[in-house]
């Protein structure tokens, strides 16, 4: 699998670490069941996702990467820092 | 300030095998720095790097240089600065120059430089560089941030002889002449000074 970075062109997915899922909102800390579901429960989409992977081994950016999960396609990769300040 | 004695980062570099496939020359006395862009200081650290250098501070992973100074792209927000013409306290000078607009950081003694060139060297590179590196994707001026035998390695071509630079951690250098010696000595290594 290669990943499209947004900065340094289409990489190897070994350079990428996985950093999690991309569609979740931090809840607030005082809410602690929506916490809780936040840190240990995972879902198990089939199809579309979106991700988080860091760039460790090239520019240490983290990207936000859409990608069906069942055939391993990347549809798009854009810098999170970016998506956050837009 | 004391200054320390220079040791050199790949003293072990030696010729090895028949023929002169890929010809190594350690870059050695080069002022190395890293420089990070503060939050929201971008246009102004461009601005003092061209009031400064006279160098257009590249925004994608390329290099962009003078005679002796070059800015190198290696993330957003990220350059590494390699200096070659021996000016005292350069990294000293460049972190007062950018002050508040970017961390400097000095690398000159963690960071070992080898200037690589020769008819086998994208074959030889290829063998560990999972970066396409040929004229149409990589052309001159390109610099590439990525790993060979999982030591990560800053690359970039100086021209299309070709003649790639390339920056490896120290720690790492050993290794890495490990690594360069195995893939080359098919074709020939030469130590050239």
């Amino acid at each position: 699998m290669r990943i499209p970075c947004p900065y340094c062109g289409s990489r190897d997915s070994s350079e990428f670490s996985y950093s999690g899922d991309a569609t979740l909102t931090r809840p607030t800390p005082d809410n602690a069941d929506a916490m809780f579901d936040y840190v240990y429960l995972r879902d198990n989409p089939v199809g579309l996702h979106r991700e988080y992977w860091y760039h460790a081994a090239g520019c240490h950016a983290w990207l936000k990467v859409t990608r069906n999960v069942s055939t391993h396609e990347v549809i798009e990769a854009v810098l999170a820092h970016d998506e956050a300040a837009s | 300030m004391l200054d320390l004695a220079y040791i050199s980062a790949f003293s072990g570099l030696r010729s090895i095998g028949d023929g002169r496939g890929v010809i190594a020359r350690e870059r050695r006395g080069i002022a190395i720095a890293t420089v990070m862009a503060r939050k929201g200081q971008g246009t102004a650290l461009a601005a003092a790097v061209k009031e400064h250098f006279d160098i257009n501070l590249p925004l994608g992973p390329h290099g962009s240089g003078s005679v002796s100074t070059s800015f190198l792209g290696t993330g957003p927000g990220r350059w590494l600065v390699t200096h070659d013409a021996g000016t005292p306290r350069f990294v000293e000078r460049l972190a007062q120059q950018l002050e508040g607009l970017a961390s400097v950081v000095d690398q000159s003694d963690g960071v070992g430089l080898l200037r690589l060139t020769g008819p086998a060297l994208l074959d030889v590179l290829a063998k560990g560089v999972a970066v396409d590196l040929n004229t149409t994707a990589f052309p001159a001026g390109s610099v590439a941030v990525t790993q060979i035998a999982h030591m990560g390695v800053t690359l970039w071509k100086v021209d299309e002889t070709p003649t790639f630079h390339i920056a490896i951690a120290r720690s790492m250098a050993g290794s890495f002449l490990h690594w360069l010696e195995a893939s080359a000595a098919v074709t020939g290594l030469v130590a050239d000074g």
